[in-house]
């Protein structure tokens, strides 16, 4: 019945919020409920074309009732898009604030999807595929520009930097994937694979959260 | 309620039984019958009923259907609560229970329902918040497991909230302990 | 000796240590309430964030400055500074995130009326109508353009759910009271006046404890 299609871009929102990652964008479930909107209102204007605009819904109840049921069903349907595409934007603007790039993103998301499906993974091996829509990928590019214009009023605070309250200024940290060579107050520092520094936790904040270092306690 | 939250729409999914009581030929879409007749009963989703219950078209016509409650606050449900709210694995009558159950006192002026629900919060909340402690403390034991599995979404939400209020409170005082 | 004993010291030339001092007390109290506030909060229309802005400025110059000076002396002076430099751009952060997270959750909500349009800060303002476009046009492109015109809007009231949703202004907070006062407090059964006395904390809806801090009689903790 309407809206049942619906339930299920819901049900994928609601396994998204529990997830880590992205999970692929339903293009042809949202295709679908978009669909069954076209279609109900066609059915409403169907059904008041012999009124001409004169529908008196306390003369005939059946219609009234049946255009009742369709324009609930498309508010319905437009309620669980929307909320189906609110949850995948919050998700990508959490990742924009975490620093993702969300080409790299994409493309490892797909990786992700086929290694955690097995050999069977339907995505791997195709770099074209990307678990974001077009769409999303334009949002998160715009988003992205967003938040930068809105960086840029407070440029020596690093918005996007650690919310844990500072503790020590210095900090040990270990090195888990090589990110070359960055710049401190205190000169350059090459940043090896398993290499151990003591670096001020300010100047190596985005690198954690990107994964390149861990902080050692 | 909130518009986007997938809580609440997924809520506005579980089904109440109706009773139409006009023919509406047009329908017929909703027990894929040719037309529905006054008198056929189906289960129709919240959001749908609800609309229709509190429908009228004409300045003195009566709703065009009448709603009963669900299976999930059935009587046999009730009594069950009534003698051992936590002997009920609430999820198994609705992932939603308390969301439904909200909805359709919204509809129903049903002051004994509402006691007996509420007397199963209080009394259920309590064993969630003592088990959301157990869990950090020793881990979940089987009958833990058994309890957790039969939680409602707000229960389940409950316990996610004690849980991390439990944990953050004693990384706070390890915290403080070694500083 | 504190922070601040220390810094006069470092800076003879500094006159404003009572200013800066109320300064940070003022932020501090702001990201307190900020945070404990289930709603956005009036940013302060005083000019305290351009203080605490060039503040902060003027501390990373003198950190360049003295970067090069090997003296012991300077050197420990440094590390202080710069410590009092990364807990201040933490407050400044973590207030400006929060009020962030508020207004990303309902937009619609904060940009519905003037009045609460002005408690955002200009540049809040500007990201705010700008994100909420960009979302429209996210939804538009993505399946709303195809919709019957009359359906393509997100701000319909209309219908049993409201598409502005609201910050629920029903939540626990906890209060510490600056003054002598009887409290209302409104409960899901019954309603009650309690007597309190100044420094006593309290916890109880939002909806009640609004009036008390903003009247000052109360603080958020």
């Amino acid at each position: 019945m309407y809206g049942d299609l619906g339930i299920k871009l819901v049900q994928h929102a609601k396994r998204t919020q529990n997830l880590a990652h992205l999970p692929p964008y339903q293009t042809e479930l949202v295709r679908a409920v978009t669909r069954e909107v076209r279609d109900l209102n066609k059915d409403v204007d169907d059904l008041l074309e012999p009124f001409q605009g004169s529908f008196d819904p306390s003369e005939d109840q059946a219609i009234a009732y049946t255009l009742l049921v369709n324009h609930i069903s498309m508010r319905r349907n437009k309620r669980c898009l929307l909320a189906y595409h609110r949850t995948r934007t919050d998700k990508l603007e959490e990742l924009v604030w975490n620093g993702v790039d969300v080409v790299d993103l994409s493309g490892q998301q797909v990786r992700d999807a086929g290694a955690s499906r097995g050999s069977t993974g339907v995505a791997s091996g195709d770099g074209s595929t990307s678990s974001l829509s077009p769409q999303e990928e334009d949002y998160v590019r715009q988003y992205g520009d967003l938040l930068a214009a809105y960086k840029g009023q407070w440029t020596d605070i690093d918005l996007t930097g650690s919310l844990e309250p500072p503790r020590d200024l210095f900090i040990d940290v270990r090195v888990l994937k090589d990110a070359g060579e960055i710049q401190t107050e205190y000169g350059a520092i090459t940043l090896t694979k398993n290499s151990q520094f003591y670096v001020r936790q300010g100047d190596v904040e985005r690198l954690i959260a990107q994964g390149y270092l861990q902080k050692l306690s | 309620m909130s518009y986007y939250d997938v809580d609440a729409i997924l809520t506005d999914a579980e089904k109440v039984p109706c009773r139409f009581e006009l023919d509406v030929p047009y329908l017929g879409h909703l027990d894929n019958s040719s037309g529905l007749k006054a008198g056929t009963r189906l289960n129709l989703p919240l959001w749908l009923a609800e609309m229709f219950a509190l429908a009228s078209a004409g300045q003195d016509a009566s709703p065009p259907l009448t709603l009963s409650l669900p299976p999930c606050l059935s009587e046999q449900v009730l009594a069950a609560l009534k003698a051992d709210p936590r002997a009920v694995p609430l999820r198994d009558q609705s992932a939603y229970f308390y969301g439904v159950a909200v909805r359709m006192l919204d509809l129903f002026d049903e002051k004994e329902l509402s006691a007996i629900l509420r007397n199963t919060f209080v009394v259920r909340a309590a064993d969630v918040g003592l088990h959301a402690r157990k869990a950090e403390e020793t881990g979940l034991g089987g009958q833990g497991e058994e309890f957790l599995r039969g939680l409602d979404e707000w229960e389940r939400r409950l316990f996610r909230r004690g849980h991390e209020g439990v944990k953050g409170a004693k990384e706070w005082t390890d915290n403080v302990k070694k500083s | 000796m504190d922070i601040d004993d220390i810094l006069r010291e470092v800076d003879p030339a500094s006159h404003g240590i009572s200013l800066e001092t109320r300064d940070l007390q003022a932020l501090t109290r702001l990201w307190v309430a900020e945070r404990s506030a289930p709603e956005l909060l009036n940013w302060p229309a005083d000019g305290l964030f351009e203080r605490v802005n060039s503040k902060i400025k003027s501390q990373i110059e003198r950190i360049e400055d003295m970067t090069g000076d090997m003296d012991p002396k300077t050197n420990f002076a440094l590390i202080v500074i710069q410590t009092e430099l990364e807990r201040y751009k933490f407050l400044v952060r973590s207030y400006l995130r929060t009020r962030i997270a508020k207004i990303d959750k309902h937009t619609l909500h904060y940009l519905s009326t003037e009045t609460l349009r002005q408690r955002l800060s200009p540049t809040e303002l500007a990201y705010a109508t700008r994100h909420q476009a960009l979302l429209h046009n996210h939804y538009l492109s993505s399946f709303l353009s195809s919709f019957p015109q009359r359906l393509q809007n997100l701000n319909d009231t209309a219908g049993n759910v409201s598409m502005i949703d609201a910050p629920d202004l029903d939540t626990a907070v906890f209060v510490r009271l600056l003054r002598d006062k009887d409290v209302f407090g409104r409960g899901t059964d019954v309603d009650t006046i309690l007597p309190a006395a100044n420094g006593d904390v309290l916890i109880l809806r939002w909806s009640s404890a609004k009036g008390l801090v903003e009247d000052g009689d109360a603080e958020l903790v």
